[in-house]
């Protein structure tokens, strides 16, 4: 029976394993104090100082020397991204537009995309109560019929 | 063993412990086949590939924005979406990617209010239904909190939220940068994306001991008896190494307001000019939390429970840390059946 008769060598494992433990909890003590989160604040204030000496110098030395810094692609980068916001709106408004012509064409008296052709719901009924004062009923509706829709990735 | 026989096997457990380290990153990691279904600047929308779908609402996977989405689909055989596939669920999963210096102007409103409903909207249109399961852990819990709260009649049938911070008040990380002399604005203005491994370290403070030594010494010790796995240490290894960077804006915002300002608990959080107010979310709501939690600790979720409007509120709460709890070993057995049964009762037409 180990746990009656433990070896040395148990024994040795315990008490390593009990420390272990107590200074798992103790140091998650020290993280938990008031003034550890003072340390961190002031550590992490001091390190943002000094990266940002150390990016100005690098950006300074890499902009001397007629080369395009990290600033600058991040700058084409974030030219390419606005573009790509703005693609995206103009897709989204393509396929409104295309969905309002194709409620039209199927129902020629409907002027409103979002009232009578709005499709079925499989909500529980009370779901459904609640969608019914929302605007968000007719965006439901919208995802549904802009299936036939697929755009590629 | 005894002494004798540890020390014979000394130099060969060396070799492996060190073996193990030092190849963890070609472990195979989120290796289920998956297609691209839309994507967004540095954000995707996969959706999983399966013969068997029979659940009709589809289940949207959104992760946090630390770390990547792969611990949903860690390792063939212990994957999340492996299981919710084998259950029959069509899965999604929207990944936000690496963000860079380009897009430090990125804020949680395009988060909430963009990529995400965009994502959904991709989904519905992908999977040909109306509306759909949101399944969001750690702060993807909360963007879908916060879509689900300004968008209540919206498509989300479902709302399960797995370990994600609500409540700041009291919290460690609350604690550390919640204060006043951390100066959030300096981070956020000297790196345009706040490195992920600065993230990294400050997660792995909270438990400086655990992180930094008993995993290695767990792993030491597995090698020397012949018990370690070498897959799944080197799977959650690699996954744990992993840390995207987080955009300025975003990352402003998420601590000013989460943990300086406590906001969203108390309703005062605004996107767009909307308030987001948990108290208009009226999906079907299933809220996981996990005992150990050092980082979204329980009763920073809970108050979620009295504030939302939902009829139908479950709650699981479970031993096992923050991702212990569903990518633990146990997971497969004990948390992951529980939630496909939640999801299954709510998905049918």
């Amino acid at each position: 029976m180990g746990e009656e008769n433990p070896t040395p060598q148990d024994q040795a494992r315990r008490l390593y394993e009990e420390g272990e433990a107590r200074t798992a909890r103790a140091m998650e003590e020290l993280v938990g104090r008031d003034s550890f989160g003072e340390l961190l604040a002031r550590v992490t204030e001091n390190a943002m100082a000094l990266t940002r000496i150390g990016a100005d110098l690098a950006d300074t030395a890499i902009r001397n020397l007629r080369l395009a810094g990290r600033n600058d692609v991040a700058r084409l980068g974030r030219q390419l991204a606005r573009t790509e916001d703005k693609l995206e709106m103009v897709l989204q408004e393509v396929e409104r537009v295309r969905e309002r012509l194709d409620a039209d064409a199927a129902s020629p008296g409907a002027k409103d995309a979002g009232g009578s052709t709005r499709s079925s719901s499989r909500r529980s009924p009370a779901a459904k109560s609640r969608s019914s004062n929302s605007s968000a009923g007719a965006r439901r509706s919208h995802a549904g019929r802009r299936r036939s829709a697929k755009r590629s990735p | 063993m005894n002494p004798v026989q540890q020390l014979t096997r000394l130099p060969r457990a060396t070799l492996e412990f060190t073996n193990i380290l030092l190849t963890q990153d070609d472990a195979e990691i989120a290796a289920s086949p998956k297609d691209v279904v839309w994507t967004h600047r540095k954000t995707t929308l996969y959706r999983y590939r399966s013969a068997d779908r029979v659940h009709p609402v589809p289940v949207l996977l959104v992760f946090a924005l630390i770390n990547r989405p792969h611990i949903f689909d860690l390792r063939p055989g212990n994957s999340f979406v492996e299981f919710l596939l084998s259950e029959g669920f069509d899965v999604f999963l929207l990944d936000w990617g690496e963000p860079g210096d380009e897009d430090a102007d990125v804020g949680l409103e395009s988060y909430v209010c963009d990529s995400l409903p965009w994502g959904i909207r991709e989904t519905l249109r992908a999977a040909g239904e109306d509306e759909v399961s949101l399944l969001g852990w750690c702060i993807g819990g909360t963007l879908c909190a916060m879509h689900a709260a300004l968008e209540p009649g919206g498509a989300a049938r479902n709302l399960a939220l797995l370990t994600t911070p609500i409540d700041t008040a009291g919290s460690l990380y609350g604690n550390w940068v919640g204060r006043d002399s951390f100066d959030v604005d300096q981070v956020a203005d000297v790196h345009p994306a706040i490195p992920g491994s600065a993230i990294d370290w400050a997660n792995k403070m909270m438990k400086p001991v655990t992180n930094y030594w008993t995993t290695y010494r767990n792993l030491w010790e597995g090698v020397l008896d012949g018990t370690a796995r070498r897959d799944a240490y080197q799977a959650m290894a690699k996954w744990v190494a992993d840390n995207p960077p987080f955009p300025s804006r975003a990352y402003r915002e998420w601590i000013t307001w989460m943990y300086k300002e406590n906001r969203l608990v108390g309703g005062r959080l605004r996107l767009r000019g909307e308030r987001v107010d948990l108290g208009r979310i009226e999906q079907n709501l299933l809220v996981v939390t996990a005992g150990a939690d050092h980082i979204a600790p329980p009763p920073g979720t809970l108050p979620l429970l009295e504030a939302v409007a939902s009829d139908d509120v479950t709650h699981f709460d479970r031993s096992g840390g923050h991702i212990g709890l569903m990518a633990g070993s146990r997971a497969k057995g004990e948390i992951w059946p529980d939630i496909a049964d939640w999801l299954r009762e709510r998905s049918g037409r």
